[in-house]
């Protein structure tokens, strides 16, 4: 193989350097109108997602909908305090009626906002593997306040949002670590070697990743019968972890 | 005759009388009239209490558990007095003081300003509460992490042949919930019901019962109050009532306790329940 053009070298950095901007399109549109449908049902003024942040410090929201949208997104707030960083913590769900008694959480949303809520219902996000982050839904219509049916609800929405967040760092993971080889890689036998470099180099868990796609790029050189047969063993690997999930720490 | 291990405390010479514990007929009355909680050991595993705020009036003991990648098994354990991180401990804390309020409350601080290592920083502070001979502890707390069930499980099943009583919140979230989901613990969901006392049994596992924790008035941060909602608030109220019954009859196992709940329930149909 020639060795490539220049701009496809900066285009392969410059994607692996954005990360997380380059998600699948639909990934995005997918939360956005997971938060719109829980808006929509539970008769409320705003509901928006939030991510605990790599070193689990802070929570950035990276979606929203309905009232204060825009200047929520992107925003971040301390995982250590409020009711949004209770609730990721502790793995439990929670309602507050009136938010404006609890004076602290209040300041801090008004000041990044403008819009302080009366009420709010938040549920962490989380699968088997790791804790994500959080949903909110801000100011409910007043009749659902006095129920618990709102909370079971909401966890629909939590376990399919968190599906989607899940899958996407898969893909996310994994794309980096093949656009990071490729950026650096000018011949085939160079890219195979990066590979390997980046999964004997890169921190965990990406190290794993790192892994996979070199071997991925192996099997790709080698016989359509050694390919099928490792299609098995991957399946075989896959049915097991299903049953016996495991991840990395917290 | 050779026995096997296990059956040598059934033998005939050694076999101890044991002294009952249940009533025939089990009654409120039986259960808890009169008792204050007076000399049983409640933990609080959760963002710390607030000593001050008036709902709570004060502990007899606090400790911050919390992560730190230099000290032995990556936790480290901070004892003396400390605040609330978040405001739920101090709610929890000002619950079971309501209803039962000559208890010894323990703050066991596990929830601090990040999440790392959080499912180890839990599992250090459950660890605590046993090696301190608390009697109660109130978790209103869950991980759905499966790396964590196998760790939680052996724990929770030291804290129930030590008679530590285990009061655990179920989240609302699909999927599992560790440690809520096991037999050994006490699990508990909120219902609308507003009386203290008032409480349900579902015999269909794995949450088990049912107490208030919708709209209530609970204590919050700055000794100030809030109104909220969720089976977080639902187990510190079955945490009070298992710790006013351990003060009138200190003997009660963790099944035995489990059967007085069962049995005291609100929708149990049996004739005999008032007293």
């Amino acid at each position: 193989m020639s060795p490539r053009r220049d701009p496809v070298t900066t285009l392969a950095r410059l994607a692996a350097d954005l990360g997380v901007s380059f998600l699948p399109a639909g990934h995005q549109e997918l939360l956005r109108s997971i938060t719109e449908a829980a808006r929509r049902l539970f008769e409320a003024g705003a509901c928006s997602i939030a991510l605990l942040t790599d070193d689990g410090a802070e929570l950035q929201f990276i979606t929203a909908s309905g009232a204060g949208a825009d200047a929520v997104t992107e925003m971040r707030i301390p995982a250590g305090q409020g009711i949004a960083g209770w609730v990721v913590m502790s793995g439990q769900a929670i309602a507050v009626d009136d938010v404006a008694q609890d004076p602290r959480f209040a300041a801090t949303v008004a000041q990044a906002t403008g819009y302080v809520p009366r009420s709010i219902l938040a549920m962490p996000l989380e699968t088997a593997r790791r804790v994500l982050g959080v949903i909110e839904v801000l100011d409910r219509a007043e009749h659902r306040a006095a129920t618990n049916r709102d909370m079971e609800l909401l966890g629909v929405f939590a376990a399919q949002a968190a599906l989607a967040i899940e899958s996407s760092t898969v893909f996310n993971d994994l794309g980096r670590f093949l656009l990071e080889a490729w950026a650096g890689a000018s011949t085939d036998t160079d890219l195979a070697d990066r590979l390997r470099r980046h999964a004997s180099t890169a921190p965990q868990p990406r190290k794993d990743m790192a892994e996979i796609a070199g071997l991925f790029y192996e099997l790709g050189q080698s016989s359509a019968s050694e390919r099928r047969l490792a299609a098995r063993v991957l399946r075989e690997v896959l049915a097991y972890t299903r049953d016996r999930s495991t991840g990395d720490d917290d | 005759m050779s026995l096997p291990a296990w059956s040598e405390q059934f033998d005939r010479d050694r076999l101890r009388n044991v002294p009952s514990t249940l009533p025939p007929i089990i009654t409120r009355e039986w259960a808890w009239a009169g008792a204050t909680g007076a000399g049983v050991r409640v933990a609080v595993v959760d963002s710390g209490v607030d000593a001050g705020h008036p709902a709570v009036g004060h502990v007899d003991g606090a400790v911050i558990v919390e992560h730190d990648p230099e000290a032995p098994s990556h936790v480290r354990f901070v004892e003396g007095a400390h605040g609330d991180v978040f405001g739920h401990g101090t709610a929890c804390a000002g619950i079971i003081r309501s209803i039962a309020p000559d208890c010894e409350l323990f703050s066991v601080r596990v929830l601090g300003a990040r999440l790392t290592g959080k499912g180890h920083v839990f599992a250090a502070g459950l660890r605590w509460t046993l090696e301190h001979d608390m009697n109660v502890v109130n978790m209103s707390l869950s991980t759905g992490k499966q790396d964590y069930f196998g760790l939680f499980h052996e724990i929770a099943d030291a804290a129930y042949f030590r008679n530590v009583m285990l009061v655990c919140a179920v989240n609302n979230v699909p999927g599992p919930s560790y440690p809520s989901e096991y037999a050994s613990v006490f699990s508990v969901a909120a219902h609308v019901d507003k009386d203290p006392l008032h409480f349900d049994y579902n015999p269909e596992p794995p949450v088990e019962f049912g107490a208030p924790g919708v709209s209530l008035d609970v204590a919050w941060l700055d000794r100030g109050r809030l109104t909220a909602s969720g089976n977080s608030f639902a187990a510190p109220h079955i945490a009070g009532i298992v710790a006013l019954t351990l003060s009138k009859h200190p003997r009660l196992t963790t099944f035995e306790m489990k059967t007085v709940l069962a049995s005291l329930a609100d929708n149990r149909t049996a004739a005999h329940r008032a007293g």
